[in-house]
């Protein structure tokens, strides 16, 4: 029966993917930076990944599903907070380096400065620019390396190092204190 | 040795551990050496640790886990191609029904009344709906004389509220749902993680008497007086018949 089958395909897609519900939970949590849309984005994330379930071939669940909850929650976001997805766009097209990412760099400095509540670093890192924001949870709260963060985030593996660079630069001067950074 | 300006561009990636064996050897020996570089992977170092010891530790909530796993089973539904071209839930409902009478060997007697099997497929959809729109009360209180007086004039029927969360069933709120194109009064409990739904209608006229399980989730029947009751949980069979007994204690004496 069809049934029969359908719950044999959700328990083991509920042995594949739930063990990295927290995983997917947290990355929302810090793009959505609220609990409730967190809670509303990985719902719809799960889903459309039982949906796509079928195209999941052995592997790393764990990214597979991350990748999923990103772009569920950039796609939420974009409806619903439209606002909080914009600043590294000018990013796109351009090479590491060009005008785009010098344009984000100074966006970022700004932003972070403009904030006088900012005394905690865990606050800083959540009014970083999305694109930056996912790199440094990725990796130093998820501990992904390089080519598994490429992996989630849809970016080459360039891209995602001088991201990182880039995020590690404004956390340093905003939370340090002190102008350290070289490369921008 | 490699110059300050070969070793800066690498030593994101050097306290990433993402160098090879042997440019990681040739960045430590510079970084031992080095009174620019040393404290610059250091402070990274550094700043890396404060990130981690700041950040809180997101979990996915538990009603999230149960919300999901509701969710999982309403969308198998959706797609399995038996139920493709009926009404959703319904249909889905109304087939376990069935599986539950066949399976068990004919002891459930369910499947011979067809308008019980539309109740309870309506009740089922109901409920997994209540889950999944983060709607579960139109009107949120423990508080059986806020609950009881807010059906007053919504529906037929006045669904004795009480609050049983001494038994370990704490009365969360009520909702109104339609269905059958009725306005149906619904008493939400939990128990621990577990949301059970209980609709309230005119009584059946036949006392069922039985909880049917199947996916995990339960429905349970129970007439009293003119009142019929239908409570629906993801919580095991042996905690709605615990339910049942609680409730039919508090709201018959």
């Amino acid at each position: 029966m069809a049934w029969i089958a359908e719950r044999r395909r959700r328990s083991r897609f509920e042995s594949v993917v739930l063990p990295h519900l927290d995983a997917g939970y947290a990355l929302a949590r810090w793009l959505t930076r609220n609990d409730a849309d967190a809670a509303d984005v990985v719902q719809e994330a799960v889903l459309r990944a039982y949906r796509y379930f079928d195209t999941y071939r052995e592997g790393d669940a764990k990214s597979w599903l991350l990748r999923i909850v990103r772009r569920t929650s950039y796609s939420w976001l974009e409806r619903n907070r439209p606002a909080d997805v914009v600043p590294l766009d000018a990013e796109a097209g351009h090479e590491e380096g060009g005008t785009g990412a010098l344009l984000a760099a100074g966006n970022t400095e700004a932003l972070l400065q403009s904030r006088s509540d900012l005394r905690r670093l865990d606050v800083l890192v959540e009014a970083l620019p999305a694109p930056l924001r996912e790199v440094i949870v990725l990796r130093e709260l998820h501990e992904l390396g390089y080519r598994e963060i490429a992996e989630v985030t849809g970016v080459p593996i360039g891209t995602v190092m001088s991201r990182l660079h880039r995020a590690r630069s404004a956390l340093r001067r905003a939370w340090l204190g002190k102008d350290t950074d070289d490369a921008v | 040795m490699m110059r300050c300006d070969e070793v800066r561009p690498h030593l994101d990636a050097y306290i990433d551990g993402e160098l090879a064996e042997v440019e990681r050897t040739l960045l430590r020996d510079h970084l031992a050496g080095c009174p620019e570089c040393g404290p610059e992977a250091a402070a990274l170092e550094r700043l890396r640790n404060d990130i981690r010891l700041s950040a809180p530790i997101y979990r996915a909530p538990e009603a999230l886990r149960s919300r999901i796993r509701f969710a999982l089973r309403a969308e198998g539904a959706a797609s399995a191609p038996a139920a493709r071209a009926a009404p959703g839930w319904l249909a889905y409902a109304a087939s376990i029904l069935v599986a539950v009478a066949v399976g068990s060997g004919g002891t459930l007697l369910v499947t011979g009344e067809r308008q019980e099997d539309t109740i309870a497929g309506e009740l089922i959809d109901s409920h997994l709906r209540s889950l999944l729109a983060s709607h579960l009360t139109d009107v949120a209180s423990s508080d059986q004389h806020t609950v009881k007086p807010w059906f007053a004039g919504r529906s037929d029927v006045a669904p004795p509220a009480v609050d049983l969360a001494g038994e370990g069933f704490p009365l969360v709120g009520g909702r109104l749902d339609v269905i059958g194109g009725k306005p149906v009064p619904a008493l939400v409990y939990r128990r621990r993680e577990h949301v059970i739904n209980v609709f309230v209608l005119p009584a059946s006229r036949v006392d069922l008497g039985f909880t049917l399980s199947r996916h995990g989730y339960s429905l349970r029947h129970w007439n009293e007086g003119d009142l019929g009751f239908w409570a629906a949980s993801d919580a095991a069979p042996s905690e709605l018949a615990e339910f049942e007994r609680v409730f039919r204690a508090a709201t018959s004496g």
